[in-house]
C-alpha cells in the first residue's frame, strides 16, 4: 500500500471514485446486457437471411446459365453492354449504441430495360434482386461483427472493474479506515493517558 | 430427284453422316469436366482443337461452332441453283450480319472498345455492308447509322428519334428485326410451292415464339400498348390484337393452354418458372418438323434446309455445352436445355 495517504479526505475522495467506477459498472453491465440481446437477436436474424440468400442465389444462378445456354456467352455479353447505369453505391457511417457501422446507400442501380431478350432479362431481376439482399446482408454482417466486438470489450471492461479496479479500491478503502481506526484509537488512548496524569497532578 | 437440287441433295446426304448423333452430344455433355469434353469432341469431325492462345475458352469455341457451321453453309449454297442459294444465303448470312450490327451498336452505346467488338462478331464475311471494321471506326451510334446508307438497313436511320428520345437501342434492334422478316417473306414467296411449305412453318413459328416473348417482357414492363405496332412489326398466327390480349391477361397460364398445340408445349415453361426452356422447346419442335419433313421426300428442298437446320441445332447444343462445362455446371442442369438429347 505504498503511496497510499491513510487520511479522511483521501478517504472520503476514494469513497466518492469507487461509487462513480460502481455506477459506471452498472451502466457498462446495462450495455453489456442490451448488446447480448442485440447480438443474439441479429444473429437469428443473420442466419435466416443467409439461408435466404444461398437459396435465392442458387435460382439467380440457375436461371443466369439457363440464360447462357439459350442465348450462348457472346450474345449475352453484347446484350449486357447496351445496359444503361451501373450499379453505384455509396457507404455512410452509422450508429448504435455508440458501436459505428458502414450503411450501404443505393446511388444507382442498373436499368434492365428493353434491350435485353427475356431470359437475360429475368435472370438480371434475379441477380439485381441478390446483389442488393448480398449487399444488404454484408452491411448487416458487419454491424453483427461491430456489435459482437463492442459486447467483449464492454463484457472486458465490467470483469476488470467488478475482479480487479473495484476490490482494489475497497482493499484501500478499508487499509485506510483501519488505519484511521487505528490512529483514532491510538488518539483516544492518548487523551485518556493524559487525562489520568492532569487529574493525578490535580490531585 | 429433282434435277436442279441433284447434287446438294446428294452432298446432303452424304453430309448428314457427319453430323453427331444425339447419342453424342449426350455423351459429350455428360463428360466429367472440360478437358474431357475437349478430347471428346477432338474425336467428332471437329477434330484436335487447341485453346491455349485464347483468353476465353468459351467464346473461343462459339467462334468455332459457328464458322464450322458457316463452312457448312456455304459448301451447301455453292452447289444449289441460284434461287435457293439467294434465299438460304439471306435467311442464315443476313440474320448473322444483323447480329453483327446489333453487337456494334450494342458494343459503340456501351463504349467498348473495337477490338473487343471485333471479337464478339460472328466471322462471317460482310453481306450487304461494305465493311464491319469501317463501321466500328464510327465514333457515334447515329455515324454507324449513316455509314448504313443505301444498304438494305438504310431504315434504321427512321429510328435515331426514338433513340435520341428513349437512349435505348431497342427502336434499332425492333428495326432491324423488322427489315430481316420481311426480307425472308419476300423471299420465301420466291421459292416454289413444295418447297414454300416446310421453310413457311419454321419461319413462322419461329416468328410466332418470338413475339410472345416479347409479349411477356412487355408484361412485366411498364405497359405501354400505344407501341404494339413497331414492337411486333411481323405476326402470323397471332395478330397484334392477340399480342395485346396476352399482354394483359390475368391468367397466363389459361392462355398459353388456350393457344393449342405446339404453342402449349413450347411455352408451358413460363409459367412452369423457367422461360429459357421455351428457346429449347422452340428448337426441338423445330427439329421434330424437320425430321418430319425431310422423311417425306428424300430428293428435295427439304433434305437441304434440313441438313442446315439440323446444323445450326448442333451449333447452339455445343455453343452452350461448351460454356457450360467451362463453368464446371453438372449434366443434369446442362441436358435439360439441350435439343438433340431429347431424341434419343
Amino acid at each position: 500500500m505504498s503511496g497510499v495517504r491513510p487520511t479522511k479526505g483521501y478517504l472520503m475522495d476514494l469513497k466518492r471514485r469507487i461509487s462513480f467506477i460502481e455506477r459506471g459498472t452498472e451502466f457498462l453491465k446495462l450495455k453489456r446486457d442490451h448488446l447480448a440481446k442485440e447480438l443474439s437477436t441479429s444473429l437469428e436474424v443473420l442466419r435466416g437471411r443467409r439461408k435466404l440468400l444461398l437459396q435465392n442465389l442458387r435460382d439467380a444462378y440457375g436461371a443466369l446459365t439457363a440464360a447462357y445456354l439459350s442465348l450462348g456467352p457472346t450474345e449475352v455479353k453484347s446484350q449486357v453492354r447496351a445496359v444503361k447505369k451501373r450499379l453505384e453505391l455509396e457507404v455512410l457511417p452509422r450508429s448504435v449504441m455508440g458501436v459505428r457501422y458502414p450503411y450501404v446507400k443505393f446511388v444507382s442501380k442498373p436499368q434492365i430495360g428493353a434491350e435485353l431478350d427475356v431470359t437475360l432479362s429475368h435472370a438480371a431481376k434475379k441477380v439485381q434482386e441478390i446483389l442488393e439482399e448480398l449487399i444488404q446482408t454484408a452491411e448487416f454482417e458487419a454491424r453483427v461483427e461491430r456489435i459482437a466486438d463492442e459486447l467483449g470489450k464492454t463484457n472486458r471492461k465490467v470483469n476488470a472493474l467488478e475482479n480487479t479496479i473495484i476490490p482494489s479500491y475497497k482493499q484501500v478503502i478499508k487499509f485506510i479506515e483501519d488505519k484511521l481506526d487505528e490512529e483514532s484509537l491510538e488518539e483516544l488512548v492518548r487523551v485518556k493517558l493524559i487525562g489520568g496524569a492532569l487529574a493525578r497532578r490535580r490531585v | 430427284m429433282r434435277l436442279k437440287y441433284a447434287s446438294a441433295v446428294v452432298r446432303c446426304h452424304a453430309l448428314l453422316s457427319e453430323l453427331l448423333t444425339p447419342e453424342q452430344i449426350r455423351r459429350l455433355a455428360e463428360t466429367e469436366n472440360f478437358n474431357t469434353f475437349i478430347d471428346q469432341l477432338s474425336e467428332t469431325p471437329y477434330g484436335n482443337i487447341s485453346l491455349e492462345a485464347y483468353r476465353d475458352v468459351s467464346v473461343a469455341l462459339e467462334q468455332l461452332f459457328y464458322r464450322k457451321f458457316i463452312e457448312r453453309i456455304s459448301r451447301i449454297i455453292d452447289i444449289t441453283p441460284k434461287k435457293i442459294a439467294s434465299f438460304l444465303q439471306t435467311y442464315y448470312y443476313m440474320r448473322f450480319e444483323i447480329l453483327n450490327l446489333k453487337r456494334i451498336l450494342r458494343g459503340k452505346f456501351g463504349g467498348i472498345p473495337s477490338q473487343q467488338i471485333l471479337e464478339s462478331l460472328i466471322p462471317i464475311e460482310p453481306y450487304h455492308v461494305k465493311d464491319f471494321k469501317e463501321l466500328l471506326e464510327q465514333e457515334t451510334i447515329e455515324e454507324i447509322v449513316k455509314h448504313l446508307h443505301g444498304t438494305p438497313y438504310s431504315n434504321l436511320s427512321e429510328s435515331i428519334q426514338l433513340y435520341k428520345e428513349t437512349e435505348e437501342l431497342w427502336p434499332f434492334e425492333l428495326s432491324l428485326n423488322n427489315i430481316y422478316a420481311s426480307t425472308i417473306l419476300k423471299l420465301v414467296e420466291t421459292l416454289s410451292s413444295p418447297d414454300r411449305v416446310l421453310v413457311k412453318r419454321i419461319v413462322e413459328l419461329e416468328t410466332d415464339i418470338e413475339n410472345l416473348l416479347i409479349a411477356l417482357k412487355q408484361r412485366e414492363m411498364v405497359q405501354d400498348t400505344r407501341r404494339l405496332q413497331s414492337l411486333f412489326p411481323t405476326t402470323f398466327k397471332f395478330n397484334i390484337e392477340k399480342m395485346k390480349e396476352f399482354i394483359e391477361s390475368k391468367d397466363i397460364k389459361q392462355f398459353i393452354i388456350e393457344l393449342g398445340e405446339p404453342y402449349t408445349e413450347i411455352l408451358s415453361p413460363i409459367y412452369e418458372g423457367d422461360v429459357s426452356l421455351v428457346r429449347s422447346r422452340l428448337r426441338q419442335q423445330i427439329y421434330r418438323t424437320m425430321k418430319r419433313g425431310r422423311s417425306m421426300n428424300d430428293f428435295g428442298f427439304n433434305v437441304i434446309i434440313a441438313y442446315l437446320v439440323f446444323c445450326e441445332i448442333e451449333k447452339d447444343d455445343l455453343v452452350g455445352m461448351s460454356w457450360s462445362k467451362a463453368q464446371g455446371i453438372s449434366s443434369e442442369n446442362i441436358l435439360k436445355y439441350l435439343v438433340l438429347p431429347q431424341f434419343i
